[in-house]
């Protein structure tokens, strides 16, 4: 019995397609993509591989301190969140995540929406 | 279709970037759809340089002059994205003028898994440490519990098997009136203090290749000749029961409470072992613990006894005085002696050297 997602789905093999797809969409989508112009790739590369192993149990922490300093000033609202969501969702499906885990997944991360969500709306 | 309407097709349909410029002004002679699409279509009369524009023509230059091929990576900025190509220029003779080819490849994407595995790997690696330092820490605990030698036999076979040590001598110190100073003192002062001389006791073990066992409450409980056999065990363990008690002395003149010790010095077998298979502890058992128990408690305060039969053993290194015969439970009759102190051991050396 693995202990963590991180190790059920394979490691790093299937996080690094998970965060490239990840990654792909975000930067294409409509509603969120503009958080990330002018970013350094491989900053974003580089969170995005470390909040994704963290999320799955992976070897590595992300604090929500961390979290929020990476966030803050971004003024992220509620349903950019939840865009943000969706393409999570997408993306583990995509790479053969079994739906409760998905589920498990995105509730731990809903968990997380006071740190990231910087603007509430009305 | 002719051979060069093939190449041209195979130009246009591959994944990499090609285009043909002239040598003598980089305009274009041709390009491909990929190259068209990551650098813009070139206009009428743009120039290489113009087009890709992290290029220079100082770059270019040498090319002409000596055949080199130029390498080189340029990153260009696509909305939200930073693709990343590695160009490659060579200049060509083959044509009815000098033409540069040049081919540019995507390895946007390498970089960015080259980036993701960077990114992983101090992850891992920082992760490694800390279990390197988590190691380091038990294994440090454990040092604590028991000797090396018993350590490494446990982490090699997850087991301890009890031994026998024929030849041991054994040190065991307990403090006068100990139980009354502890009722009587706030307990972080009695725990400091025990602390502060235990520390300076296991010192003094080390300092002669012996073993602290273990303390139990006040009681000290040193051995020599285990694990590893020592000849000299029994002057090893008289030579640390009078270091413990001057070191008490020593102490007593700048500290308050002023410490009265008695020791026992023992001789004889002695087993060794883990015991507890959860809460491992390493102890010792046999003669020899228990006849420096019991000598210990014959021992007036600050002063060390021993038996008659370990005298000769250090006879070279320490002064003794008879105390007589005692009559000891689970022992016997037994024919006691005090050690008294270290004889200065220059003197035996300046008569041999002159």
């Amino acid at each position: 019995m693995p202990n963590s997602l991180y190790e059920k789905y394979g490691g790093f093999k299937t996080i690094s397609r998970i965060v490239i797809s990840f990654y792909e969409t975000v930067l294409d989508s409509d509603d969120v993509g503009h958080h990330f112009d002018g970013v350094d790739m491989n900053r974003l590369i580089d969170h995005q591989t470390k909040f994704m192993s963290a999320l799955l149990g992976g070897p590595v922490s992300f604090n929500d301190e961390r979290l929020h300093t990476l966030h803050r000033g971004l003024n992220i609202t509620d349903p950019e969140f939840d865009a943000i969501m969706d393409i999570l969702r997408d993306a583990l499906m995509q790479h053969g995540m079994g739906e409760t885990d998905i589920e498990f997944t995105l509730q731990e991360i809903e968990k997380k929406r006071p740190i990231i969500v910087s603007r509430r709306s009305p | 279709m002719s051979i060069s309407a093939i190449n041209e097709q195979l130009l246009r349909a591959i994944g990499v970037g090609v285009a043909l410029v002239r040598a003598r002004d980089l305009s274009f002679v041709f390009f491909n759809q990929p190259f068209a699409e990551w650098f813009g279509t070139p206009g009428e009369n743009a120039k290489l340089t113009e087009v890709v524009e992290a290029l220079g023509e100082a770059d270019l230059g040498n090319l002409q002059d000596d055949g080199l091929r130029f390498s080189s990576e340029v990153q260009i900025k696509r909305k939200r994205r930073t693709l990343v190509f590695a160009v490659n220029i060579s200049l060509t003779q083959d044509a009815s003028e000098p033409l540069l080819v040049v081919e540019c490849q995507n390895i946007t994407r390498i970089r960015e898994l080259e980036s993701m595995i960077d990114s992983y790997s101090t992850m891992v690696e920082r992760n490694t440490r800390e279990l390197e330092r988590e190691k380091e820490r038990v294994e440090r605990l454990l040092l604590n519990l028991m000797p090396r030698s018993v350590y490494e036999e446990f982490k090699t076979f997850g087991v301890v098997t009890p031994q026998l040590f024929p030849q041991v001598s054994v040190v065991m110190l307990d403090f006068v009136n100990f139980t009354d100073f502890a009722a009587r003192t706030d307990p972080t002062v009695t725990l400091s203090e025990l602390n502060d001389i235990f520390t300076a006791f296991d010192r003094i073990v080390e300092q002669y290749g012996c073993e602290r066992i273990k303390t139990i409450g006040d009681a000290y409980l040193a051995v020599s000749g285990m694990p590893e056999a020592n000849p000299d065990h029994t002057a090893a363990v008289a030579h640390c029961a009078t270091r413990f008690l001057r070191y008490l002395e020593r102490r007593n003149q700048s500290h308050p409470h002023k410490w009265q010790a008695r020791v026992g010095l023992g001789c004889g077998a002695v087993v060794g072992s883990v015991v507890g298979v959860q809460k491992y502890v390493y102890d010792v058992f046999g003669p020899a613990v228990n006849l420096a128990a019991r000598l210990q408690v014959q021992a007036d305060p600050m002063t060390i006894v021993a038996t008659q039969e370990m005298e000769e053993a250090m006879a070279d290194d320490f002064q003794t005085i008879a105390l007589g015969r005692e009559t000891l439970k689970g022992l016997g009759d037994v024919d006691l002696i005090q050690v008294v102190k270290p004889l200065d051991k220059t003197k035996p050396h300046q008569r041999f050297s002159q």
